[in-house]
């Protein structure tokens, strides 16, 4: 097993992959930018927007960063690099490999690392691809439709409006009870957010703070995670 | 109200994503499958089919399934032309969902418009970018300094994205909704089904076992959905959720 994931095929495979989806994003990124240009979103706008997204995405990205941690002594480093980087997410990744290491007959994950045969490691590969690819089956045949069901154009039917707003406010109706009710460290963490962040919103609208405005999200969600090590260490 | 069908045109960058962008998703996906079956093939550790789909590995993958299929659901619809780029990348909720709602907030565009959509995609094209980056600088210094990602608050603080996420985003949601030329009056009742459902079950769950119904969010969402819509669609038919100008856009374009 150990042959298999250090090996250099999979690293120059995974390289290629990732220069790719680069690409691909680069492109998206081109196409993007000059239609919202064409539709007179200035530049000025755009440069919010971009620095916003890169500060927004540090912090969750360092999350995967520890995801990548927990997974590299489980599936060694290109291997969990590449899976964090595409399709799935941290949460996924990391409970697929424990959950596959059981279903092959490892006591651990890190067990499995140690005693697994190639093939066996084969059998971790192939499902922790083809096990994220369901949404893709919906997505590539429905996508168009997907969004073009709730497209706003011109003379659109009300209905749009509402059914648009309806799939965001489902998910926080999911999520807000789940996240209150559930634990309470993650309901103390996402209150702690949410305060933040009013906090910061009341602080952005002094004339000298406007700034603040770009990150009010950021900061919250960083100020949200950090205050759940004081909640940990009181309610644990 | 007008209820007939509109023969909706679509916006260029729109049709490109949906043309172009397809594409590079699905020859993405090809290169995706094809990685472990090549490496395997050429070490010669092709695992049998049986061994990759059996009675234990079913039960996993019919975990994974319906998660990946509410995503694309759920998804999709709010992120629009981005859907393709931000499904190849994946963190959905906990980074690219986040970015696309803080861009269209900050331009004060509208979710679903060709606007918004081309606002989102620049967001998460940037912020793919970025995670892929970090990402790539992690794995190569990982010997140098693993040992951060090791320390205890700063792995403690990175299980609770997602809790702290929602509490920034609550205001965001909120004051986003109010920048469109339409406003949605009353959106809020076509949810309180869920909501109630929703904490009637994890009431129960925490009371009789003490956990959280968290690992099931994505059946969750996928079984509530068709609720939260079907109540829509009948209080907006009876007028109780309405769909009206937004006066300050209005004065604006005065």
């Amino acid at each position: 097993m150990k042959e298999i994931i250090t090996s250099p095929l999979l690293l120059i495979m995974i390289i290629i992959g990732l220069l790719y989806i680069v690409a691909f994003s680069l492109l998206y990124l081109k196409k993007a930018y000059a239609r919202c240009l064409e539709m007179g979103i200035s530049k000025e706008a755009l440069s919010k927007v971009i620095k916003s997204s890169l500060v927004f995405s540090i912090v969750p990205s360092l999350s995967i960063v520890v995801g990548l941690f927990a997974l590299i002594p489980v599936l060694g480093t290109v291997w969990s690099w590449w899976r964090l980087s595409v399709i799935g997410s941290l949460s996924y990744e990391t409970l697929i490999s424990s959950s596959v290491a059981s279903a092959i007959g490892f006591e651990t994950s890190s067990q499995m690392l140690e005693q697994a045969t190639g093939s066996q490691f084969g059998v971790v590969m192939i499902l922790m691809t083809i096990g994220m690819l369901s949404g893709f089956f919906v997505l590539i045949p429905l996508g168009k439709k997907l969004c073009m069901s709730v497209s706003k154009s011109e003379n659109a039917s009300t209905w749009k409006y509402v059914l648009s707003g309806c799939f965001m406010l489902c998910l926080f109706s999911v999520y807000v009870p789940v996240l209150l009710i559930g634990d309470t460290i993650q309901a103390l963490v996402m209150v702690t957010g949410l305060i933040i962040a009013v906090v910061l919103g009341v602080l952005a609208a002094k004339p000298g703070l406007k700034w603040l405005n770009d990150f009010i999200m950021a900061f919250s969600m960083i100020g949200g995670m950090a205050s759940s090590v004081l909640w940990t260490s009181i309610f644990k | 109200m007008s209820k007939e069908k509109n023969s909706v045109v679509m916006d260029p960058f729109q049709k490109w994503s949906h043309s172009v962008g397809r594409l590079g998703t699905v020859i993405a996906l090809i290169y995706m499958t094809a990685i472990p079956f090549v490496v395997l093939t050429v070490y010669d550790a092709m695992p049998s089919f049986g061994d990759v789909i059996n009675v234990s590995t079913i039960s996993i993958l019919l975990i994974y399934i319906p998660v990946g299929i509410s995503e694309a659901i759920s998804y999709t619809p709010i992120l629009g032309s981005s859907s393709y780029l931000t499904f190849i990348t994946g963190n959905i909720m906990n980074l690219k969902l986040p970015v696309a709602i803080n861009a269209i907030k900050l331009t004060e565009t509208e979710q679903n418009t060709p606007e918004g959509d081309a606002v989102a995609s620049v967001a998460v094209a940037v912020s793919s970018i970025m995670t892929i980056v970090i990402l790539a600088l992690a794995a190569l210094l990982s010997s140098q300094i693993g040992f951060i990602f090791e320390i205890p608050q700063i792995k403690t603080a990175s299980g609770y994205i997602i809790p702290a996420l929602f509490g920034s985003l609550t205001l965001g949601l909120f004051s986003s909704s109010s920048s469109g030329s339409k406003i949605v009056k009353g959106g809020t009742k076509g949810v309180i089904p869920v909501l109630v459902i929703v904490t009637l079950l994890s009431l129960f769950v925490r009371i009789t076992s003490g956990g959280s119904l968290f690992g099931a969010i994505g059946f969750l969402i996928i079984a509530m959905l068709p609720i939260a819509i079907i109540t829509s669609r009948i209080l907006w038919k009876k007028g109780v959720i309405t769909v009206e100008d937004n006066p300050a856009v209005a004065k604006k374009e005065k």
